[in-house]
């Protein structure tokens, strides 16, 4: 009862004073209006309109003697980025339209006493825009050795690569080509396809939209895994001779064209695509498909070892040949679908 | 001096302009006569030229003034910006209270709250009166009950709190209760993520699947960061492409889980939804991935 008269009253109290308050504000005189804020606009950084290449735009050629082995680094703000492989001991840089760039040694080798770790990156410090330290160019064109390592990174930049030892490249935005790299992969772009030829060791491929196509490529050891990982696009995989396959896609179809080998384990996996596999009619393997609304069809007879009857959600474990491979194909509301080839 | 002189205060008031008109004619017609309080008046006269003299550049320059008057109006303005705000409201008050017509408003104001107190208080006297019936005191002296922990409270299946039995609180021991407050806030928190949460959640009253907590609980956590970041660090094409996944991952997922919920025996639906799961935390690490590469590219 007392607390609700001291709450009652004061709310009284308050009232008082907000009429108060209110009073004496319409009684004051208005104010003189207040200057308009201006906003100052601000250049953003990553707002860099296309073929801005820093104000340089210079075209330029840089060479240095390096390693056979060397690593080179580097990272392209845009542009079109070429890189060959030669028998030269050398590492030339051609910009085409750009920025001034420098070739950086940051170590050298014991033994030859040539630079085995290089970097490739702009001349100018603290330079504003995008990816300041970054080349970039209408075209750039590297030539290394055969035996470099080059770990690239990029946002947004067409890349073609041939004929050098091994390769990490991450980009935002672009095609990724890779040729003739035969000590390992591992690409990454977020939006872009990734295609890989005749190439080989461990391989990771990724994409956020792209699509990817792996062809000729196989293992540069025993036990390297090849691994494909696409959101959005369609994965392709012919003429694939490592053992160890891991394929997953959301949206997109999972295609296998290729040999499955002894001891092999294979794993395709998609949610709402198809997964098909072009397979010699005399392979040996052993099947675990498992699908959600989909449906499973094969060409090659199939020796079924079990398989559940539901209406949605069926497993098929299946076994062609003697079934020296372990291949899992998973799909949602995809087709898993089998075809045979006379090849061998 | 006679008893008629003037004392020297007040012919120094004179001097200074500061006698009032009676006593400076008296002064004067007094000092005509008087030869005494003629001298002792020529004497502050000139003690008083003199030190005018002497001030006069120190009163006549207007530059010391000036500086003093903004050193003034500077300390005030700091007093105010340094002044609490309740000092402020206080001046503002007095201020307000300065107005006669805003006191008569606030007048009648306090006298309409004071009237309305009272009638509130009258009012509410009266329904107290009414509940202290005879009638309403035998429901004063039934036991207070409280729901009593029950299991499938745990699971977020059962939300239907009125279902569960109660027990009276004067059997349970102090400990006891402490342990149904703390069993309650635990259930609480585990109902912070459920499958109700999520986007993909079939209709109410689903609990976990076996092995479903923690891929739910990893999306969770990765879906508050990538929220955030994907209007700013997706494209509008990718944006597209990633919510038409999200779209398809969490339509099977929904799918899955029915058809999991009908048969749990079902294996090949269990793993496709466990497959669309990673699949979901695949999506969602695309975005956080594709930040932080444009993030050591800046």
């Amino acid at each position: 009862m007392f607390e609700k008269i001291i709450n009652l009253s004061c709310l009284a109290i308050l009232l008082c004073l907000g009429t108060l308050c209110a009073g004496s504000a319409i009684a004051q005189d208005k104010k003189p209006p207040t200057p308009p804020k201006v906003k100052v606009a601000t250049p953003i950084p990553d707002a860099a309109p296309p073929g801005f290449f820093g104000g340089d735009g210079v075209t330029s050629e840089r060479s240095v003697m390096v390693d056979p082995n060397v690593a080179v680094k580097l990272c392209v703000s845009e542009g079109t980025l070429k890189i060959n492989g030669w028998r030269r001991d050398e590492v030339r840089v051609f910009v085409k339209n750009g920025r001034r760039f420098e070739l950086k040694e940051l170590e050298k080798s014991a033994a030859s006493g040539k630079v085995n770790w290089l970097w490739i990156g702009n001349m100018s410090e603290a330079r504003p825009g995008p990816a300041a330290e970054c080349l970039a160019g209408e075209s750039i064109e590297i030539d290394a050795p055969l035996g470099s390592y080059l770990d690239l990174s990029g946002r947004a930049a067409r890349t073609s690569i041939d004929s050098v030892k091994k390769v990490k490249i991450k980009i935002v935005e672009g095609v990724i080509t890779l040729r003739n790299i035969t000590g390992g992969i591992n690409a990454y772009t977020s939006q872009g396809d990734v295609m890989v030829e005749n190439s080989g060791g461990a391989i990771a491929l990724e994409s956020t939209t792209g699509n990817i196509v792996a062809v000729e490529v196989g293992p540069g050891q025993i036990g390297d895994l090849l691994r494909a990982k696409t959101n959005s696009g369609a994965i392709s995989l012919q003429k694939v001779e490592h053992r160890q396959i891991e394929a997953s896609s959301i949206s997109g179809s999972v295609l296998f064209d290729g040999k499955f080998l002894t001891g092999g384990i294979y794993n395709f996996r998609t949610s709402n695509g198809s997964i098909k596999l072009a397979i010699p009619m005399a392979s040996s393997c052993t099947f675990k498909a498992t699908y959600g609304f989909g449906s499973f069809r094969s060409d090659i007879p199939l020796t079924i070892i079990t398989e559940n009857h539901s209406d949605t959600a069926k497993t098929v474990v299946a076994k062609i040949g003697s079934g020296a491979a372990t291949v899992s194909l998973t799909t949602s509301t995809g087709s898993i679908g089998i075809t045979g080839h006379k090849t061998p | 001096m006679n008893g008629k002189c003037f004392e020297m205060g007040a012919i120094q008031a004179f001097l200074d302009g500061e006698a009032s008109p009676e006593l400076s004619l008296r002064l004067t017609d007094h000092v005509a006569a008087c030869d005494l309080c003629a001298r002792v008046l020529a004497e502050a006269e000139e003690e008083s030229s003199i030190v005018f003299s002497m001030l006069e550049r120190e009163m006549n320059v207007l530059v010391p003034t000036q500086r003093l008057w903004t050193r003034i109006n500077e300390t005030i303005e700091v007093e105010k910006s340094t002044a609490p705000i309740w000092e402020k409201a206080l001046a503002f008050v007095r201020a307000s209270l300065a107005n006669p017509s805003l006191v008569a408003a606030a007048g009648i104001v306090i006298v309409m709250g004071i009237f309305m107190v009272v009638v509130t208080v009258s009012d509410r006297t009266g329904t107290e009166v009414a509940i202290n019936a005879p009638s309403q005191v035998k429901i004063s002296e039934a036991p207070v009950t409280v729901p009593a922990p029950d299991r499938s409270l745990v699971t977020p299946a059962s939300t239907d709190s009125a279902k569960a039995p109660s027990v009276e609180v004067s059997s349970l021991p102090a400990k006891k209760l402490a342990a149904i407050v703390t069993q309650a806030n635990a259930r609480e928190s585990q109902r912070a993520i459920t499958p109700q949460t999520a986007d993909y959640s079939t209709s109410s009253g689903d609990a976990y699947l076996p092995g479903e907590e923690s891929y739910v609980k990893t999306i969770s956590d990765l879906r508050q960061n990538v929220d955030l970041q994907k209007d700013t660090v997706l494209t509008p094409s990718t944006r597209v492409s990633y919510e038409r996944d999200m779209a398809v991952v969490n339509d099977s997922i929904k799918r899955m889980r029915d058809v999991v919920k009908k048969n749990p025996r079902n294996q090949a639906a269990r793993q496709v939804l466990y497959s669309s799961y990673q699949d979901k935390i695949d999506l969602l690490n695309s975005v956080a991935q594709r930040e932080e590469l444009m993030a050591t590219l800046r």
